[in-house]
């Protein structure tokens, strides 16, 4: 008897030992929208970025501050031209298939990823390279058509990932919904909106992951999102929305993350139309804006001040001041330029309820210098014919543009040259603000020719200088990230990008 | 009847032809260029022309809709701009979710509705029939959108009694069947209510009565029967409207049905889902229509078809 109590109880106490060690540990995460694809190489949206990021890796990454890493390769030299690149890759790696990734991996996807004929959406992130040459089995050299010094930076954007060239070769298009890494997770199915993904047991970074499973599940509406987190049929939860930090602050089992991201808000003003060509008339609108009050009104002070047109996320950035408010330096400067009563305008901007909030509040306060503001919300197929298809500047009916823009490759020339350079007017790319300054202009065009960082801080130092102070944004902010996470999870990064990384994430 | 069902079902095509060159129609004329919502906010202009090449938007459109029809008649319905996916693949994986909550909502909704339209009728001015009002027009008034957060934080994160949202077990289809069956509920109240009393008034309903036959004869046999014609035809427009889908209870649930593959098609421009599912949509009330015209018959047989 005495015996077989204490058997009972040994057997209890192995029971209540084992237990923990031996559930599997599954992640969910609650995400906002569903994927578009796997395939990197062929998707635009960060969150399919972010999904493909558990499987497949880049020859270079970002880590969770968004700092340029090495991941499938472990070093690089450049010329100083910035034509040559030669890129020495990590040795002893597998895909998930068991092919061994090595040099001729690299070439097999970068010819994928920049020949024409595939149209890849991807393709311009390598398609200034005319060769591609295996120099070895673990290295690699890029030949470039034209300087380009941010290559690393475009090799360690997502878009650049390596597929295994065994599953290029058995899907072909297909990838996209059969991706085959060297990344921490393995696929294992995705439908409608649900992507699960395994443990991979071989992964090349020894202990890592520590999470047997991930899921990521595509919840629109947010109020049901945080709902999943609180019920604990989620681990992590991203966006949360501003109003709803203070319900998920109340929860003991919840973390709130809040981070500086690199995405940027401001104002783009038509600088070749009339009243904006004059830099009193943007001068005099950064002055009659109250930032302080933006960022508590329509981010519920999740937003950082802006004090140049790069965000202190990226690299090269250099800080120009910060604009102050007030109202009657702008009345002055109104008056000057030949508006002592104002003028009528118009803002476009993207329909949902935050832009729409933006717009309304810019509104209110430009009415105090008697600007009087027309708020249009543009759905996202008029806004893409109504403001980035036309042909000829003359042509826009843009004034005012409010948005907001994250460089993806996580560097300064894709902030700069996209948003700022002459000759980036839309259709070609997204100068909104007509903005073409030749001091500016020369500082991205340095900062592109050359892969020498000190050279590259040079020119980006003056490009900011030219375009900060010539005011072609009104600038409001650099947002701030809020995501909701149980206690439990640890080791999941909210990038400033607004992707995710989950090669570290544990649950206890 | 047999040869009226094959009229009636050969007459189909021409409809679907018409609706498919509409639909065509209105599509195309959006504005918004899908290309340029395929290729992504940081898309260059060359990637933009290369997408639209390789979409076929580039040619004149009349070509585009004969290369359309035609391979519809080969039973393909295209790629989804947004996915690469067959679109047939789209929409299967979403039908079936769409379909089952449409059913299990419209047989507790309308099990409901009768009932309590059918005891405000017979107990008309009486509580029954001022509760029974009360909880139909409630049901009318409540936006789905608000009692479905609310059923997820009652019964999903204060008792964790049903998931917050998602498709799987049938656990999955409780919190959403209600939000979306209580609307309908309360139409067939509603609906019941007042076509049986308009029945009962009729001079053979009264003839009944005078026959001496039991009260409760009467309501079943007469009233009830004959209130059935106009209750079918709305759980028929009923049924069809939500076949289609509800965007706020797909979105609220997370529900990957075809509700929100539809507004997520408009919003990215991705014309081959939106030709196909408004495609489906209409067959689908075709033949519901269809349904009901037959239960017209079997319901009451005074009604033929030739």
């Amino acid at each position: 008897m005495f015996n077989f109590t204490k058997l009972v109880v040994a057997g209890a106490l192995l029971l209540s030992v084992s237990t923990p060690a031996l559930a599997a540990k599954d992640l969910v995460v609650g995400v906002p929208d569903n994927l578009t694809g796997l395939d990197p190489h062929n998707v635009n949206d960060t969150l399919s970025q972010s999904a493909s990021r558990l499987i497949l890796q880049g020859l270079f990454g970002f880590d969770k501050d968004m700092k340029l890493v090495p991941v499938l390769a472990e070093s690089y030299e450049a010329n100083p031209d910035a034509t040559e690149f030669t890129i020495r890759l990590r040795k002893n790696v597998k895909f998930h298939d068991g092919t061994p990734f090595n040099a001729q991996a690299v070439k097999i996807n970068f010819e994928r990823l920049a020949n024409p004929e595939n149209r890849l959406s991807r393709a311009s992130l390598v398609n200034m390279v005319s060769q591609f040459t295996v120099v070895d089995d673990s290295t690699v050299k890029l030949t470039l058509k034209e300087p380009f010094g941010a290559m690393i930076n475009n090799l360690a954007h997502p878009g650049a990932m390596i597929h295994s060239p065994a599953a290029i070769e058995k899907y072909g298009k297909e990838v996209n919904r059969n991706p085959v890494g060297t990344g921490p997770y393995k696929f294992v199915s995705w439908q409608a909106d649900t992507l699960k993904v395994a443990k991979n047991e071989n992964y090349w970074k020894q202990g890592l992951p520590k999470v047997d499973s991930v899921t990521l599940r595509s919840v629109p509406e947010n109020g049901s999102r945080l709902a999943m987190l609180q019920a604990g049929e989620a681990q992590f939860i991203y966006p949360l929305p501003p109003e709803m930090m203070s319900v998920a602050e109340k929860s003991p089992k919840l973390d709130i993350i809040s981070k500086p991201s690199i995405v940027t808000w401001y104002v783009a003003m038509n600088n070749m139309k009339k009243p904006f060509n004059d830099l009193r008339v943007r001068q005099a609108l950064n002055y009659a804006v109250d930032k302080r009050a933006y960022a508590k009104i329509v981010y519920n002070g999740n937003m950082d001040p802006m004090d140049s047109v790069v965000p202190p996320g990226l690299p090269f950035y250099v800080k120009q001041g910060e604009w102050p408010y007030d109202v009657a330096k702008a009345k002055e400067l109104l008056k000057e330029a030949g508006y002592p009563d104002g003028f009528e305008t118009e803002i476009f901007a993207g329909n949902s309820t935050t832009s729409i909030r933006a717009m309304q509040f810019l509104q209110q306060q430009l009415a105090q210098v008697n600007v009087k503001l027309k708020v249009t919300p543009l759905e996202a197929g008029v806004a893409a014919q109504k403001i980035w298809s036309v042909s000829k500047p003359e042509d826009t009916t843009v004034q005012l543009y409010y948005g907001g823009w994250s460089a993806s490759t996580g560097d300064t020339d894709w902030q700069l040259r996209p948003l700022l350079f002459g000759e980036s007017f839309p259709p070609k790319m997204f100068n909104v603000a007509y903005f073409s300054n030749p001091e500016a202009d020369a500082g991205i065009k340095a900062g592109i020719a050359t892969a020498d960082n000190e050279k590259r801080a040079e020119a980006y130092k003056k490009a900011q200088e030219a375009a900060w102070k010539n005011a072609p944004w009104i600038y409001l902010g650099v947002e701030r990230l809020l995501a909701a996470k149980s206690k439990s999870l640890s080791g999941a990064y909210y990038l400033p990008d607004r992707g995710i990384l989950l090669e570290e994430a544990d649950l206890n | 009847m047999f040869r009226y069902l094959i009229n009636r079902l050969l007459g189909i095509l021409p409809v679907l032809l018409l609706v498919s060159v509409l639909v065509f129609a209105f599509v195309h004329l959006l504005p918004g260029d899908p290309a340029r919502l395929v290729a992504g906010q940081d898309a260059t202009d060359r990637d933009i022309a290369a997408v639209r090449a390789a979409l076929g938007l580039d040619r004149p459109l009349w070509e585009q809709y004969v290369t359309y029809v035609s391979n519809i008649l080969h039973g393909d319905f295209g790629i989804s701009l947004k996915t690469r996916r067959a679109v047939s693949e789209e929409i299967g994986e979403r039908f079936f979710p769409t379909f089952w909550l449409t059913l299990i909502s419209m047989a507790w909704a309308t099990l409901f509705g009768l009932v309590i339209g059918v005891s405000s009728a017979v107990r008309r001015g009486r509580w029954q029939d001022h509760g029974g009002m009360l909880v139909a027009v409630s049901g009318i008034s409540l936006p789905s959108f608000w009692l479905g957060l609310l059923l997820i934080d009652w019964f999903s994160v204060r008792l964790g009694w049903f998931p917050t949202s998602g498709y799987g077990t049938l656990a999955h289809f409780v919190l959403p069947s209600i939000t979306l069956g209580v609307g309908v509920a309360a139409v067939m109240a509603r609906f019941t209510r007042s076509s049986f009393i308009e029945i009962a008034r009729e001079d053979y309903i009264r003839t009944a009565r005078a026959k001496g036959a039991f009260e409760r004869f009467v309501v079943w046999k007469h009233v009830l029967r004959n209130a059935l014609i106009p209750i079918i035809t709305m759980v028929g427009l009923q049924f069809g409207f939500l076949l289609g889908g509800s965007i706020v209870v797909e979105t609220v649930f997370a529900w990957p049905g075809l509700g929100r593959l539809l507004v997520d098609s408009v919003s990215y421009r991705d014309y081959p889902v939106i030709q196909a599912e408004i495609l489906l949509f209409s067959l689908e009330f075709i033949l519901i229509n269809l349904i009901v015209d037959v239960l017209y018959a079997l319901v009451n047989p005074e009604i033929r078809y030739r």
